[in-house]
């Protein structure tokens, strides 16, 4: 028999004829009919299309958070509506607004509408995500200790009780174990049932759980990495060390702003967004777990163990932690210690005893994430090379030093790298072009899925920049146009077009023919701007840095790279542009996933974690906006290089 | 006599210092006026640089040389003008807002407001309300420009108007805004004159709001 609340549902959601709803007779309320997923939602007049829209639960692309500077939440408004403002007027092309394309935060609900909501289909889980960070080997002391144990039954001589007994078997070093409540409930009966022997599932000295002799239960844990835009979950054997299953999916929260300022923003404007923030996040992560779980036929209840590591305002959403100090000066967060909390707690689901582990922070802006990325790079122990390691995101986080003195940053990049503010720019999920270059004169790319191409993600705007510099069609004050072009550049001569609205140019990168959805994809002068401002932030970050610790370029002896495009990028075009500082190709080594990479070392060995809460509290940290030398570093850094290494 | 000021302007705009005030001084040499030395060569120059600035085709780097080059030749034409006679297009107080740390957006609109000939008041970064009040009440500028580079620090623009009515100095004063995540429709709600998306524009839009040329 089916619930009556569920039923109720199923009626609201009935189809209906394209039309204003009957019943829409409600002063204060009005009708939404959300198409094609033909459903009706109730909205208070005046409210935000675009917040209506994502209360309701449909995930729309939002950059900015609502500003209504980023263009990406289009809808298509079928019913009639006012005129378009400003905003929309230049971030829509004429054609797109004759079609009734709007921006979703541009628009006031008035009246009952028809919204056509399904412009650009979003592909959660269809992204390309590093899942495979690189893995040293670890000693094994894993976080959650697993003993075979074998109980004195009890006798007239050994009368003592259950625990004491089991204590007693365990040896000196537990003594003094605890037990929990859980555990202490169900101990007469396990310890009877398999003849007084089994699994002690231990954390910290106290005994969570004593299971069946050889049970799977407590040998496995689970790492996150929560990005502000991907979350990775990897299911680790702990007995083993090895990585089992990893699963990644976008960030829901995505849909509050691709940034973590904007998501900030909207926790302090609305009232439940705080709580809202954490939900979103408990329930990505739980969909992870069940998938990691199911995969390998196990159940929430065998994982007594997690590790999570983000950047700072994202352990504050996991938390549930205001992070309002983070998005204003002095940039001061709830907390940065590294943390153990019960995940009961926090609602996600694993044994209800189990443990989480988040990282350790250093600042606002240097999370959990970086001091991973520090740990899976072994560049706290290093006695005598120097190492620079760079995480590009939103913001490009940065350290560079040795066992004897670690420096980090973090430089405001702006998600340039990430496609966002860039005409034609996307994540790099399918129909991202992921990488460019000239063969056989034609300019060849690559995209992601192998389907036509939708645009540019980090990795094929890097490359695309370096050909176009190679070719002289961008000079090395990042001009675009035909002036410069050298002889062997011919090909490019009839893509370099000029704009009608602008004395600039754009450059061709596929022709109407050649893209998904029929437009042409363009690099425009404005997206080599971008691109400038966010190379030249990252430049600048390790330039500072490398003036504090007196070293150049020349002296640094492995370049780390972390991330997914830290992986992707072509070396040589990183360097060409300016976005890492020119070296010998074989000093640069990929990390990958280095998020996860460092949380696995903690969760496999307890002296990893100490590690990282050490390093936490040593390494130094330079706010970039309030060092004098930043500015000029950064302007000086917006320029290509104008070496040429191809 | 007049004297053929394209060669100055032409070497303001490509940032050229050396050339740029070796044609102030042949200028000046040759008996032209410094009035429309500055206006017809330097002002002009900038005007063109912060047209180019606006539409992408130069950059942050080529628009602060050019403006060090204007710096540069003002200096030289300092001297020959008698106390008084530099006429100024007029007063601009200028400053990040509150918990907002951001300089270089700001500095770089300074520095245009400047080459188009207007008195700048720097406030730094991180300025109260109350500061800008009290600025705005001792120093009666033209215009008030605020930048704010957080969608979180945005709301201290909206604190700042609201204290300059409640100081009764609303009606006194300009009100310019910019910085990435602000908008001209925020500018709007939150009661401000203008806004301006980049450096080169917000000396079009000064210009506009004093109805100057």
């Amino acid at each position: 028999m089916k619930h009556p609340r569920n039923n109720k549902n199923k009626k609201k959601w009935k189809k209906r004829p394209y039309q204003v709803h009957p019943q829409a007779r409600d002063r204060k309320t009005t009708r939404l009919n959300i198409l094609p997923a033909d459903r009706w939602i109730k909205v208070k007049r005046g409210v935000i299309l675009l917040e209506a829209l994502q209360k309701a639960g449909i995930d729309l692309e939002s950059e900015c958070g609502g500003l209504g500077t980023c263009g990406k939440c289009k809808v298509r408004i079928i019913t009639a509506i006012g005129p378009p403002d400003e905003q929309e007027k230049a971030l829509l092309s004429p054609e797109a607004l004759e079609h009734g394309e709007r921006l979703a935060c541009r628009i006031r609900i008035k009246k009952s509408m028809v919204v056509y909501t399904d412009l650009a289909p979003s592909e959660l889980e269809m992204v390309q995500i590093l899942k495979y960070g690189q893995t040293p080997e670890v000693d094994l002391d894993p976080l959650i200790e697993k003993y075979p144990v074998q109980v004195t039954p009890p006798s007239i001589e050994h009368a003592e009780s259950d625990f004491y007994r089991l204590r007693a078997a365990m040896g000196a070093p537990y003594s003094q174990m605890r037990i929990t409540t859980r555990c202490l409930r169900s101990l007469y009966r396990k310890l009877r049932r398999n003849d007084f022997k089994g699994d002690a599932v231990i954390h910290r000295n106290c005994l969570l759980a004593l299971e069946p002799p050889g049970s799977i239960r407590g040998r496995y844990g689970i790492v996150f990495d929560i990005g502000t835009t991907t979350l990775v979950g990897k299911l680790i054997d702990i007995s083993e060390g090895v990585e089992i299953s990893v699963i990644s999916r976008l960030n829901s929260q995505f849909r509050y702003g691709s940034n973590v300022i904007n998501r900030i923003q909207y926790v302090r404007e609305k009232k439940q967004g705080q709580k809202r923030m954490r939900e979103i996040l408990i329930r990505d992560l739980n969909l992870i777990t069940r998938r990691l779980l199911e995969a390998n036929g196990l159940t929430p209840d065998d994982v007594f163990i997690a590790v999570a590591a983000g950047n700072t305002t994202m352990q504050h959403f996991l938390l549930g932690l205001d992070p309002s100090g983070i998005a204003e000066a002095p940039f001061s967060p709830v907390i940065t210690e590294g943390v153990t909390f019960r995940t009961a707690e926090l609602g996600l689901e694993f044994h209800p005893d189990a443990m989480l582990y988040v990282m350790p922070a250093r600042s606002g802006y240097i999370g959990g994430d970086l001091i991973s990325f520090i740990l899976a790079s072994g560049a706290a122990e290093e006695n005598e090379k120097m190492i620079l390691g760079l995480d590009f995101g939103t913001n490009g986080e940065i350290f560079l030093g040795n066992r004897h003195r670690m420096l980090t940053c973090s430089a405001a990049a702006g998600p340039a790298l990430e496609g966002a503010r860039i005409s034609r720019g996307m994540i790099a999920r399918a129909g991202a072009i992921e990488s460019v270059r000239v063969e056989d004169n034609h300019l060849q790319y690559r995209v992601i899925g192998n389907i036509k191409a939708k645009g540019l993600c980090g990795s094929g705007l890097v490359d695309l920049v370096a050909v176009l510099l190679h070719y002289g069609v961008i000079d090395r004050e990042g001009f675009l146009g035909p002036d410069q072009i050298q002889e062997e550049g011919d090909l490019f001569h009839s893509r370099v077009r000029p704009r009608r609205d602008a004395p600039v140019y754009d450059f061709v990168v596929a022709e109407p023919g050649e893209s998904l959805d029929g437009q042409p994809i363009l690099l425009t002068q404005k997206d080599v701007r971008e691109l400038q401002l966010a190379k030249g932030a990252i430049a600048a970050g390790v330039k500072i840095l490398m003036q504090q610790m007196g070293v150049t370029a020349e002296d640094v002896d492995i370049l780390y790279l972390a991330g997914a495009l830290g992986n992707y990028v072509n070396p040589y075009s990183a360097m060409r542009i300016g976005l890492l500082p020119i070296t010998a190709a074989e000093k640069i080594i990929s990390l990958g996933n280095a998020a996860s990479a460092g949380a696995r070392m903690a969760l496999l060995s307890k002296s990893h974690w100490t590690k990282a809460v050490a390093l936490a509290e040593q390494i130094e940290h330079f706010e970039l906006s309030v060092q004098p030398e930043f500015e000029e570093a950064f302007v000086e850094s917006m320029d290509f290089p104008s070496r040429n290494l191809w | 006599m007049t004297i053929d000021l394209n060669p100055l302007s032409e070497a303001v705009i490509k940032g050229n210092i050396q050339a740029a005030t070796q044609e102030t001084q042949k200028a000046l040499d040759g008996g032209g006026d410094p009035q429309t030395i500055l206006d017809q060569g330097l002002i002009a120059a900038m005007d063109i640089v912060g047209q180019r600035f606006a539409a992408g085709a130069m950059f942050v780097p080529q628009m602060l040389r050019s403006a060090k080059t204007m710096q540069a030749c003002v200096a030289l034409l300092k001297p020959a003008f008698q106390a008084g006679t530099v006429s100024s297009k007029g007063t601009v107080v200028m400053g990040t807002v509150k918990a907002d740390l951001h300089d270089i957006g700001k500095n770089l609109v300074a520095m245009m407001l400047e080459g188009a000939g207007f008195t700048i008041i720097d406030m730094g970064v991180d300025v109260l309300p109350e500061a800008f009040v009290q600025t705005v009440s001792e120093k009666s500028p033209e215009i008030l420009g605020m930048s704010a580079l957080l969608s979180t620090t945005m709301p201290a623009m909206k604190a700042t108007i609201d204290a300059l009515k409640d100081a009764g100095l609303r009606d006194k004063v300009k009100v310019m805004i910019g910085g990435a995540p602000v908008t001209a429709k925020f500018a709007g709600e939150i009661g401000a004159d203008r806004y301006a998306p980049d450096a080169g524009s917000a000396v079009a839009a000064a210009k506009e709001l004093l109805q100057t040329s």
